[in-house]
């Protein structure tokens, strides 16, 4: 019983998945579909952060998981932000896909068939659940990448996330391989027990980890493994873009912190000298720089956010890489950060969502020039949005920034130089934000060109309601948040 | 020659190498298909031979199932957006998803 209590948000999702299906295969009314989804992604969510917040210790159940899956404090931290990522999702997609002329249902089906498998990956445990969690997620969205078919670019973008992120599932793998070469496991635990013990094959091991660090990179777009990130999301339909830059980056995230932590959280892969923190440290410098720099130049602005989500998956990589001195400050800082930029990047991208209507699609700043003027209440979320994601007080992202950069801080030595660079990358982000709110109230649109009508929606609406308040709420008290974050990485180094 | 579990972990190697070089030279997209599914089955080997020497648990060879089986999803996946490729282009060559420009 208490098995069932322990994994109820993802038997939630199954169930509620399944539901969807059927009621796809009855009802011609799709509107209700995205509706479903929401509510059950949400369902999950707030059965989490009761769970959370009840305070109680999670049940334990290793009889049942043995050491493939937890059912910690994390696991829930991140089923409350992946259920919620993936159902402001949904509600985006159920505006947009009815004004493009997309509906098909299948869409809400791989929503939370992704977001099941991308709460498995967040509660893995082990180099198995991590391998099967994270083809469940990846394959549904490799489908919701291309989900409009008649496009060229949409599947151009679907066969580039697909070919590279199976070459990189493949890396991870063969790194997993090795790994289990060293040690004989496959669970972080063991694998951690073993190295620590001195009985792991040192080579075998550093190249292994190599490998996994690799294909991890490559999940959270890390420079120089972004390559795909600005392609896909660009050509993938704008929830589906919505749907990858939060919840995938939240999940692989997850596990990327269960792997250095319960994995290689012993005194020598995780010293400053060797290991992964060079790694990590030398990825977000070149991640954060390139990020920032790279999204300036941009015209479209889908793709300038799909920099600066490259930019953001930088500023995350500093707080990891200070784990290894600072570690429950730094991994409750990151969690923080993933919250805030989940809520975040919704905003932002339900506003792009919202200021096309009738099959035009606002994409470049051109789209959005003078909107800010004509319709100044649809152009309020962009304008939170873009604050929040420049890290602006008082909104969820300046907290983020400001809780990563101050664990580095603390962590003393080079990573003090990491927080610093840090500061001046979020400073080019400025720049590229700002010119977004230019376009929308200074510029005038281009005489002869069609000007962007926001589009009537009452799930977009919501969707960006919700995630508006919760950025400003994350903002002027995130002091709850961070309460939460900080019992998981707790729980997380104590067990 | 002796055969130890060196000679295992080389042979994995070697054929990881042989598809990754694969994926990475090719512009045929059913060929780099076919590149990824040596690499995980280079992994296989590798999982098989090392659960051989230390068969204590078979957490080796209950981890090739899983892959064998991913593998297959993975294979329906990438096909099905290979055939919506060529609907629009008439080809399978990556060289034509060349739209968007980094």
């Amino acid at each position: 019983m208490n098995a069932w209590i322990a994994i109820s948000p993802l038997l939630l999702l199954v169930g509620g998945g399944l539901l969807v299906m059927l009621v796809d295969a009855f009802t011609k009314e799709r509107n209700d579909l995205a509706t479903v989804t929401a509510a059950t992604l949400f369902l999950s969510a707030g059965v989490s952060l009761f769970a959370l917040l009840s305070g109680k210790d999670p049940v334990d159940v290793p009889e049942v998981f043995g050491a493939f899956l937890a059912t910690d404090r994390l696991g829930l931290f991140f089923d409350v932000a992946i259920g919620l990522g993936g159902g402001l999702s949904a509600l985006l997609a159920g505006g947009y896909l009815r004004e493009h002329g997309l509906e098909r249902g299948e869409f809400y089906v791989l929503v939370i068939f992704s977001a099941f498998g991308a709460m498995v990956l967040a509660r893995a445990t082990d180099m198995l659940t991590l391998f099967v969690g994270l083809e469940t997620m990846s394959l549904g969205v490799y489908a919701l990448a291309g989900f409009r078919r008649g496009s060229p670019r949409s599947i151009e973008g679907a066969l580039k996330y697909f070919l590279l992120g199976s070459f990189a599932a493949a890396i991870l793998l063969f790194g997993s391989a090795l790994i289990y070469a060293a040690t004989t496991h496959t669970d972080f635990a063991g694998i951690g027990a073993t190295v620590a013990a001195g009985d792991a094959d040192i080579k075998l091991l550093l190249m292994g980890l190599l490998l996994v660090l690799v294909g991890l990179a490559f999940k959270v777009s890390a420079v120089p493994f972004h390559m795909w990130t600005p392609d896909v999301y660009e050509g993938a339909p704008t929830p589906a873009t919505t749907f990858m830059s939060v919840v995938v980056k939240a999940a692989a995230f997850a596990v990327f912190v269960r792997v250095v932590i319960t994995a290689f959280g012993d005194d020598l892969s995780a010293s400053s000298a060797g290991g992964w923190p060079p790694i990590l440290a030398g990825l977000a410098v070149v991640t954060m720089v390139y990020g920032n720099l790279a999204a300036v130049g941009q015209t479209s602005i889908k793709r300038m956010l799909a920099y600066s989500s490259i930019a953001h998956a930088g500023y995350l990589l500093v707080g990891m890489a200070a784990a290894s001195v600072v570690g429950e400050k730094a991994i409750s800082a990151v969690l923080f950060y993933l919250m805030a930029y989940t809520v975040s990047n919704v905003l932002a991208f339900g506003s792009l969502i919202l200021m096309g209507s009738r099959g035009r699609e606002a994409v470049s700043f051109d789209d959005l020039a003078g909107v800010g003027r004509r319709h100044p209440l649809a152009a309020l979320p962009m304008v939170i949005g873009v604050l929040t994601l420049m890290g602006f007080p008082p909104t969820a992202g300046f907290f983020g920034k400001y809780y990563v950069f101050s664990a580095a801080v603390e962590a003393g030595g080079g990573f003090v130089w990491l927080a610093i660079l840090g500061v001046l990358a979020s400073a080019i982000g400025a720049f590229y934000y700002l010119r977004v709110i230019v376009a929308m109230f200074m510029k005038d649109p281009v005489p002869g060109e069609p000007v962007a009508v926001p589009m009537r929606s009452g799930s977009v609406t919501a969707a960006l309601v919700i995630s508006g308040l919760l950025v400003m709420d994350m903002g002027l008290m995130p002091g709850s948040m961070l309460d939460l974050a900080i019992a998981a990485a707790e729980q997380l180094f104590a067990g | 020659m002796e055969i130890t579990l060196g000679t295992f972990l080389a042979l994995g190697a070697i054929l990881f190498g042989i598809g990754a070089i694969g994926f990475l030279v090719r512009r045929n997209v059913l060929i780099q298909l076919m590149s990824i599914e040596l690499m995980l089955n280079a992994v296989n080997v590798v999982l098989v031979a090392v659960n051989r020497y230390h068969p204590d648990n078979h957490a080796g060879q209950i981890f090739a199932f899983f892959v064998i089986a991913v593998a297959a999803a993975e294979a329906a996946v990438g096909l099905a957006i290979v055939i919506g490729l060529f609907r629009l282009k008439k080809s399978v060559s990556a060289a034509d998803a060349n739209l968007m420009k980094h």
